[in-house]
């Protein structure tokens, strides 16, 4: 289930996360205006599975990397039920930098779609999945520069807390009025930015508390086993 | 028939999906008083939204409904205005039903996630693909093997006496100390449950995925039931009119209107029907003797 070429592997790594899931998404939201939405998160699913055996380069890492990565989703969704809190994007970062790009994407994909099995699904879903998946894929590639400086990790983890916040209002706005409406998208905004500052705050709280112990723990790993 | 919670994941999945799609498809008022009235009355019935849920529904049902006619000036009956804005009729009535759909569709979401338990969306993932199926099982074991294994390091630490909930600052560092060597430990097992996946032939094939559900005449019926209801009441909603905006104009009552009205009320209401005939057939069963 490997066997990809290079070239196709570098495709699969572009398209996927920036051309097919987004119009997944968009699709899922504005032609079945949300209705089918379990089939739509189902249908990103497997797509960020596929991202994901596209970033594994060698055939013996799969399976390795597959168990690992759904033990940090996981500890996400575990990390879900603490009250206000939520150390989600922490995880699928810290994840997406150690075991690359595409395991941060099925991370973010799946803790959202497993945990939502106990907070609800919801036409919500899919975007929140594009979200988290988003935020730790653009980590992995961002994860020479994040490993060496703490700072700009805090940084990162505070936009993608405010990104998150941009990314779900198109939700609500194309949920709320069937079409989209900038008046409205900036309403939403105004009326989300208590979430939106808690999102940032917690996202750099649980960074500054996770990055060293955690990361720690998956370098082990990763040079114990080469995962 | 069996009860609603016995039917077939997929049956369940596919009632839902109907009474979702009428619901948040129809801006039409008729439509989504029966789905809110209903759906308030499955979640009373199946005890499945506490009291804060409702009041967290019906704060939401105000601001949902006062936010358009305060960012949108359409229509023409001028109610009042607002810092030169005209605060109007229409969009208040816009609103009104706006919100009246997002509360009926998450009573009905809040209905489908008590009703559709882990192992029955497992289940139907499986169905679509084993993989998916196997990564759900896997972290959702993980999450039930993350309790078990925090208790025992806590037990392990406590017994070391390593482990004081004196005060905060001990208690939160015994914590992270538990945290931190659950992971590791988890991790290290990871690798091991990798390898003997590996050594006992996974990748080596197609995957396959055990279904602890079997489809029954009684699911097909209702799957049968439910679709053919949707589609009456579908036919029922592009035989009315509903204009909000510049003027308002509602036919609602013309005579497909009615009957696809009567059909979606009867869809709404299956789960309950179905749970209330089959606990009167238990008590006329029940030996008397």
């Amino acid at each position: 289930m490997t066997v990809f070429s290079p070239r196709i592997r570098g495709v699969l790594k572009l398209v996927i996360p920036f051309a097919l899931i987004p119009s997944l998404v968009i699709l899922g939201a504005v032609v079945f205006e949300g209705q089918r939405y379990l089939i739509i998160s189902l249908g990103i699913a497997v797509l960020s599975i596929v991202l994901f055996m596209a970033g594994v380069e060698r055939r013996n890492i799969g399976s390795r990397r597959m168990v690992i990565t759904a033990i940090m989703t996981a500890l996400a969704v575990f990390g879900r039920f603490i009250p206000v809190f939520k150390p989600i994007t922490a995880i699928c970062v810290m994840t997406a930098v150690y075991l690359g790009a595409e395991a941060g994407f099925m991370t973010g994909a799946f803790s959202v779609l497993i945990s939502n099995i106990y907070f609800g699904q919801g036409p919500w879903t899919p975007f929140q999945m594009l979200g988290f998946g988003l935020i730790g894929l653009i980590a992995g590639y961002l994860s020479e520069i994040l490993l060496k400086n703490k700072a700009l990790l805090l940084i990162y983890g505070a936009v993608s807390g405010v990104a998150y916040s941009f990314i779900m209002d198109i939700w609500t706005v194309l949920w709320y009025s069937g079409g989209f409406d900038w008046g409205l998208y900036s309403a939403a905004l105004l009326s989300a930015l208590p979430f939106t500052v808690l999102y940032a705050v917690s996202n750099i709280a649980f960074l500054l508390l996770l990055s060293k112990p955690v990361g720690n723990k998956l370098k082990r790993i990763k040079i114990k086993y080469g995962v | 028939m069996k009860r609603f919670s016995d039917l077939n994941p997929i049956a369940t999945a596919v009632y839902y999906m109907c009474v979702l799609g009428i619901t948040m498809f129809s801006m039409q008022p008729l439509m989504l008083c029966i789905s809110l009235v209903t759906s308030i009355l499955t979640c009373v019935y199946d005890r499945s939204v506490k009291v804060k849920g409702h009041i967290f529904t019906a704060v939401l049902f105000l601001i949902a409904a006062v936010i358009n006619p305060l960012f949108v000036h359409n229509g023409v009956t001028v109610l009042f205005y607002l810092n030169d804005n005209p605060f109007t009729l229409e969009a208040l009535v816009y609103g009104i039903v706006a919100a009246g759909m997002i509360a009926a569709a998450l009573y009905w979401l809040r209905s489908m996630s008590a009703a559709l338990s882990s192992d029955k969306i497992m289940y139907i993932f499986g169905r679509f693909s084993p993989k998916i199926a196997l990564i759900i099982s896997m972290s959702l074991r993980y999450i039930g093997l993350f309790k078990e294994r925090f208790r025992k390091i806590q037990n392990t630490q406590r017994a070391l006496g390593l482990y004081d909930d004196g005060n905060l600052i001990d208690a939160l560092r015994g914590r992270a100390r538990v945290l931190s060597i659950l992971i590791t430990w988890t991790l290290e097992n990871g690798i091991v449950t990798a390898e003997s996946m590996e050594a006992r032939g996974y990748m080596s094939g197609r995957r396959t995925s055990y279904a602890p559900y079997r489809i029954h005449m009684a699911d097909i019926s209702f799957i049968a039931l439910s679709l053919a209801l949707t589609a009456i009441a579908i036919i029922g909603l592009r035989n009315t009119q509903t204009v909000f905006y510049p003027d308002m104009r509602f036919e609602l009552f013309t005579p497909w209107g009615i009957a696809g009205a009567a059909a979606f009320a009867l869809l709404c209401l299956l789960p309950i029907i179905i749970n209330i005939k089959e606990a009167v057939k238990w008590r006329l069963l029940i030996s008397k003797a």
